[in-house]
């Protein structure tokens, strides 16, 4: 048994409380505006990287409102039909393979997208997402929130068959 | 072997700092990419992506002047070796899922598939190692 285990476990954790602490301290802005659900602007950068970027509800609510992003719905098409968001496009992910090409021709890969499906745990919104990267759309993001966190919020959601 | 003990001990002490201090540097300049990068691996929600994001890269840091000052050596290649051991497990869970994303591990632009980074961490665990016990006792 090493000596003193307990107290070098707990000398690390102080280690970890006190980074914590400084890390939070330098950045309480964007603690800030993460608390209060709006973060800068989505950045490009994960984008250009290959990645899609996350945007909050508040975001995303802004930016469709000022008709700056289309809404992209992961989910089959009997979700979609259950409730969208407003604008949404459907592109189911298991038949995006097929539907890609009809996609890109219908959306103009110079759009801005933000790709949802069922929220937190739901996969199939990054993994659209990044097939609308490789399909050349150059600003996608991902709402985590989905269609759970929309709704929750009071949000207007739309009925109907895509 | 006992005259190399110490060479050898400063010299993964000092590697595994500025390593270390390398690594969260370069994170800590740009929170939101490396927020991007946790993001990637779907494990944490939005929410725990930026927390991490904001909070990772500085105790990485402490924890790497500790060593590079020789102080608190044990605690701090304790915490780091607990560290790797996680990013371990989270690369192990990317590769099962069979994501193809970067590493994220020094800032957003490397280019490290998860297998390298794992191979890295390996490698981070053997100095951590060599740091904890060749550490002379207490005077």
């Amino acid at each position: 048994m090493i000596p003193d285990l307990r107290r070098h476990l707990l000398e690390a954790l102080v280690i970890v409380a006190l980074g914590a602490v400084i890390g939070l301290s330098v950045n309480y802005r964007l603690i800030g505006a993460l608390l209060e659900g709006r973060l800068a602007p989505p950045a490009p950068m994960p984008t250009s990287d290959g990645y899609p970027t996350p945007i909050t509800l508040g975001q995303l609510r802004e930016a469709l409102a000022a008709g700056e992003v289309v809404a992209v719905d992961a989910r089959d098409a009997d979700s979609y039909a259950e409730g969208h968001l407003p604008g949404a496009l459907s592109l189911p992910l298991e038949e995006a393979e097929a539907r890609l090409e009809a996609f890109s021709l219908r959306v103009d890969p110079a759009t801005a997208l933000a790709v949802y499906c069922n929220g937190y745990g739901c996969p199939d919104s990054f993994d659209l997402a990044m097939k609308l990267i490789a399909a050349g759309y150059g600003s996608v993001a991902v709402f985590e929130g989905g269609l759970p966190e929309w709704r929750d919020a009071g949000l207007v959601v739309v009925e109907g068959a895509p | 072997m006992n005259r190399l003990r110490p060479v050898v001990y400063h010299l993964c002490r000092l590697t595994l700092g500025g390593l270390f201090v390398y690594a969260g540097a370069v994170k800590a300049d740009d929170v939101t990419a490396f927020a991007g990068s946790i993001a990637a691996y779907e494990i944490l929600p939005y929410f725990g992506n930026y927390l991490v994001a904001a909070t990772l890269p500085y105790i990485e840091i402490l924890a790497g002047l500790l060593l590079l000052a020789n102080r608190r050596v044990r605690p701090a290649a304790l915490l780091l070796a607990g560290l790797t051991l996680v990013f371990m497990a989270v690369l192990l869970s990317v590769i099962a899922r069979g994501l193809e994303i970067d590493c994220g591990c020094f800032g957003a632009d490397g280019r490290t598939t998860p297998a390298m980074a794992l191979l890295r961490d390996a490698g981070i665990l053997v100095l951590a190692h060599f740091t904890f016990h060749l550490r002379a006792p207490r005077p």
